[in-house]
């Protein structure tokens, strides 16, 4: 057995907003401030979800709840695969030494299953930024080899000060604003979020028509400059769905604003796409990069612009780097997409394409 | 259908790993984790040297994970006064465990880590599901399905080599089923070393594993 997987709903939290179209809405208008945090003696950008709880379970709970709240009902038997890079590091914090710490390392996600009522397969997965990708591979995989009918994949990752201290430590932090593929851009804006779509084997308006990931091994913190394993990826991605390049309407970037790894996205997609570049937009300005969760996060935001046919400017874009030589989106635009691609470039070398493809 | 070319666990004193790493390389392997060094030794353990260029994908599962890093990461964050430099615990990722090992199976092409969320249960039916669809799919040659785990200073790993094609010497097929005959085996830590055992010594032609969790994901191994 071979079904199609489709995506039939989708849950959004995240710094811009409380659902897809609230989202949709936020990056339309070209909605794009963050607030601050704090490592050590350094202030950098950061994109905070919009919640008030007291303390971290609390607020762990709140976001799991509100994203559940938006996939509709849910059979307590539904898969649930999770996605994060952190888990619950932040509770960890919050409840200082001596740390304790169960012994699962992902026993936060029987937590998630909890307070979702789930009682049926929970599965997680860590794959740093490329987590969210990696969750769907597997759900959609069950799906359409007819061992599960639906499943719930939830990418998850809120703020901790572990994280911060990592990436700050590795100086590929922006101290003022993500600006991707642009030639000043200096390094990622990180932000929370918490997303989660509904993967069915019953038709709905947006079905998976491929999906590839791989290895860059170039180096630890970032990836081969000539962008040759992410077009590797994009093209077993193309190929799955049967797809030239050209058929592609729409790309959503990984572009973080990263000097290395934007160059390396670019290169693959000049090697892809040739003359025949797509419209290009990242979401990151907007959203901040959520790693874990950044997958899931920007594709429930992508589906709910291409819903509305509306897809936003790319903030943070203003000034062409020649050594790029590309150009996301600068004007909103009501664009009728019926195919998208997504990528995503992780750190520790994890590759991710996912193509969607809008149904009759 | 699949077939499972190779089964075996390793387990490794606190100060025998290094050794068994540097003995398969003929060399030590610098700044990684015990859970890294423990992949390399098992990936090079279930391939023989003509497999290890082709198309392979990683599934590996870990109870613990990076339980000792993050402890000592949580300690540098949370009593550091001035801003802390996790180098080491960055190093650690399990994302980066399978660019660390790449260069000694040149063929693998993609690498998937499940964190475990229950101390005695693992997802090897999951991951052999996964591995099924994949080989079949034509996505990879071979894929490499593991639980590696540190406990105590013990380093555990645990292996299932598969493929879409059968090898000379595979012992058993894989076939997925959705219903499963009363007795199961249970999916943990080491049922490589029970389908080992059931390899060498059981009469009965086949050997069922499934999970509480998901009994829909049903394995059944058959002898060849």
């Amino acid at each position: 057995m071979n079904r199609p997987v489709y995506i039939a709903d989708c849950g959004l939290l995240c710094a811009r907003g409380n659902s897809g179209k609230a989202v949709a809405n936020a990056l339309w208008d070209g909605e794009h401030a963050s607030s601050t945090c704090q490592v050590g003696k350094r202030s950098f950008p950061y994109f905070s979800l919009p919640l008030d709880a007291p303390d971290w379970l609390t607020r762990a709970e709140q976001a799991v709840r509100q994203v559940a709240g938006q996939l509709g009902p849910l059979a307590s038997d539904t898969p649930l695969f999770i996605a994060s890079s952190s888990f619950q590091i932040g509770l960890f914090e919050e409840q200082g030494a001596v740390f304790e710490m169960p012994l699962p390392s992902a026993s936060f996600s029987r937590q998630i299953a909890e307070w979702l009522a789930f009682s049926g397969l929970c599965s997680s997965v860590s794959n740093a930024c490329i987590s969210g990708f990696s969750a769907i591979d597997a759900a959609r995989n069950l799906i359409a080899a007819g061992q599960i009918d639906e499943a719930v994949v939830f990418g998850f990752e809120l703020a901790n000060r572990s994280t911060l201290a990592g990436f700050a430590a590795m100086e590929l932090l922006s101290g003022n604003v993500c600006r991707p593929f642009d030639a000043r851009r200096d390094g990622l804006v990180l932000g929370e979020a918490v997303a989660a779509i509904r993967l069915t084997a019953h038709p709905t308006r947006w079905r998976i028509a491929g999906l590839g990931t791989g290895l860059d091994a170039w180096s630890a913190t970032g990836p081969d400059p000539s962008g040759g394993p992410i077009a590797r990826v994009t093209v077993d991605a193309l190929n799955e769905a049967n797809f030239k390049a050209t058929d592609i309407e729409l790309i959503k970037l990984q572009a973080a604003g990263s000097p290395s790894t934007d160059l390396a996205e670019a290169n693959a997609l000049h090697k892809v796409f040739g003359q025949h570049m797509p419209p290009l937009l990242s979401l990151k300005p907007a959203l901040g990069h959520t790693l874990g969760a950044s997958g899931i996060a920007e594709l429930a935001t992508l589906i709910a612009c291409l819903n509305d046919d509306r897809i936003p400017a790319t903030a943070g874009f203003a000034r062409a780097d020649p050594e790029i030589a590309l150009f996301p989106l600068v004007d909103r635009s009501n664009l009728h997409i019926e195919r998208a691609l997504l990528n995503l470039v992780g750190f520790g070398g994890g590759l991710a394409t996912l193509i969607i493809e809008r149904q009759p | 259908m699949i077939y499972l070319n190779a089964a075996l666990s390793q387990h490794f004193g606190p100060t025998e790993l290094p050794a068994a790493v540097r003995t398969a390389l003929g060399k030590p392997l610098r700044r990684t984790t015990a859970l890294t060094q423990l992949a390399l030794t098992g990936a090079l353990a279930c391939l023989p040297k003509d497999r290890r260029s082709m198309p392979t994908a990683l599934l590996w599962q870990s109870t613990r994970g990076l339980r000792e890093e993050t402890r000592q990461l949580l300690n540098a964050v949370c009593d550091a006064v001035a801003e802390p430099m996790p180098y080491d615990f960055l190093a650690s990722q399990p994302a980066l465990a399978a660019v660390q090992i790449q260069p000694y199976l040149p063929g693998l092409q993609t690498a998937t880590h499940f964190p475990l969320d229950r101390a005695e249960h693992t997802q090897w039916a999951l991951l052999i599901s996964l591995a099924s669809h994949w080989l079949k799919a034509g996505r990879h040659a071979q894929v490499l399905c593991a639980h590696l785990d540190v406990h105590e200073g013990v380093c555990s790993g645990h292996w299932l080599s598969l493929s879409a094609q059968p090898l000379e010497n595979s012992p058993a097929s894989i076939h997925l089923n959705l219903t499963t005959e009363a007795s199961v085996c249970p999916d943990t830590p080491e049922f490589p070393h029970r389908l080992t055992s059931w390899l060498n010594t059981a009469a009965v032609p086949g050997l069922y594993l499934q999970s509480p969790a998901a009994p829909r994901l049903a394995v059944e191994f058959v002898r060849i």
